[in-house]
């Protein structure tokens, strides 16, 4: 039994998405890192406060839907926040590749299963910190 | 000035750390967070939230930079890796809730001490995991042709394409759904009970086990990420750092998995895996005022529990070999 052609392909593909996926990602995080650095503070917190282990400053200070004004600000601390953010999505393509390769092969079984994790995936993501916070 | 480059330094350490836990998660398939959050919390004082919240984040990353190699090695089974998500994803859901609120109750030290637990209990898959490269054959059943387990890939070791056909698919969902519990409760990705599921439960070969393994602990770990964001338990500092470090960690490991035999990687991960599941439980119960004991005792303790563990697992496995060659 051969490996069909189409699996390969998935399989590179794949492959490039999660390497493009952590490679941008972590040459955001650098940026910010770097930019950090050089601009001593970011959005008014010090460094020194951005980077304590006690630190009161954390992700729940940074909406991720204010991340194109934080980049257009040049805000060390969105760069990184993007590259986080890149770096959760990436996994999320890989499910959406595949399900592309099962629609090709119509395999509905496996069609209907990545639509349940995608689903699972975007309740988690969308739905349930609103709810929380409400 | 010297404040700047005391906090380059301490950038650097974490990134170092991630490392260093990078190689061993990816050599085992747990994911770099299982030793990444006893040694944020243990040795660099992070607090808990903070340690997991980096972790999650990490284990994103070291599934990712590590699955780029293995699928494109052809022997992860995504097809596999996604149909068992559903069971995974719903269960991060269930357990970074939970998360929540064990952080309002103000209740952390069950999270150390339910760490400490989960770490031990990750050596019992491996003990009892057969020493053999390839499993046992069994005979298909009905989930086999439903589910579409079969596959194959090429062992560059062995010198052989390796062809199996996974059973069971049910009880691997219900594995997955504990598994998923524990990687939102932890932010760990929690590949030993993975492994367990694949490995045990559907009886795929080992490296199919724990490749498919680190493919899925990303999306399991993005499930709760976000959950995690929007709380407040990733501080971007420590969190960019371990996953730099993590990264580069899993590519050295990565490397290093292709080469190196089973055997060789099971005794690293149980002498490390047990001094800090140890560690972790006496921490916990330390911060819960029920076992309230200096930290050098404590770390005498892990270190001879650690020590007795390990002893005890290779004679057992010693023993075990001398077995098959008197046969």
């Amino acid at each position: 039994m051969n490996v069909p052609s189409k699996q390969r392909d998935i399989d590179s593909i794949t492959s490039l998405i999660l390497r493009v996926g952590v490679l941008s990602s972590l040459s955001l995080i650098i940026v910010g890192v770097i930019l950090l650095f050089i601009r001593g503070s970011a959005d008014g917190v010090s460094i020194s406060q951005i980077a304590s282990f006690h630190s009161t400053f954390n992700s729940s200070y940074l909406n991720p839907t204010h991340i194109v004004q934080g980049l257009i600000a040049v805000d060390p601390l969105y760069f990184i926040t993007l590259g986080l953010w890149v770096l959760i999505f990436t996994p999320i393509t890989v499910v959406f590749t595949s399900m592309v390769t099962f629609i090709t092969a119509g395999n509905r079984l496996y069609i209907a299963m990545s639509l349940i994790v995608l689903f699972n995936l975007f309740f988690a993501m969308l739905a349930i910190p609103s709810l929380i916070h409400t | 000035m010297t404040s700047d480059i005391t906090l380059i330094l301490r950038f650097l350490s974490i990134l170092g750390g991630g490392a260093m836990a990078g190689i061993l998660g990816s050599l085992t398939g747990l994911g770099g967070a299982t030793v990444l959050v006893p040694l944020l919390t243990l040795f660099y004082g992070i607090p808990i939230y903070f340690a997991t919240g980096a972790s999650l984040i990490s284990t994103i990353a070291t599934s990712a930079g590590s699955a780029s190699g293995y699928t494109k090695h052809k022997i992860a089974n995504i097809k596999i890796g996604v149909g068992l998500e559903i069971a995974t994803t719903a269960g991060a859901i269930v357990g970074s809730l939970t998360i929540v609120a064990v952080h309002e109750a103000h209740a952390s030290w069950i999270i150390y001490v339910l760490f400490g637990i989960v770490l031990l209990g990750s050596l019992i898959p491996t003990i009892q995991r057969s020493s053999s490269e390839e499993p046992l054959k069994r005979k298909p059943d009905w989930t086999t042709r439903i589910f579409q387990l079969a596959g194959e890939y090429y062992d560059t070791k062995l010198k052989k394409k390796i062809s199996y056909e996974g059973v069971r698919w049910w009880l691997a969902e219900i594995i997955m759904f504990f598994a998923g519990v524990i990687s939102g409760l932890l932010g760990i990705g929690s590949g030993a009970l993975k492994v367990l599921g694949m490995d045990w439960a559907m009886n795929l070969p080992m490296k199919v086990t724990t490749t498919t393994s680190n493919f899925m602990i990303g999306i399991t770990a993005a499930t709760g990420s976000s959950i995690y964001w929007y709380e407040g338990y990733i501080q971007l500092f420590i969190a960019g750092a371990t996953a730099i470090g993590v990264v580069i960690g899993a590519y050295i490991g990565s490397r290093l998995l292709l080469k190196i035999t089973n055997k060789n990687i099971r005794w690293i991960f149980f002498s490390i895996l047990s001094f800090l599941g140890v560690e972790m439980l006496l921490e916990g119960l330390d911060k819960a005022k029920v076992l309230v004991i200096a930290t050098t005792i404590e770390e005498m303790i892990s270190i001879a529990v650690a020590i007795i563990m390990i002893s005890g697992l290779y004679l057992k496995t010693r023993r075990g070999e001398r077995a098959v060659k008197a046969a």
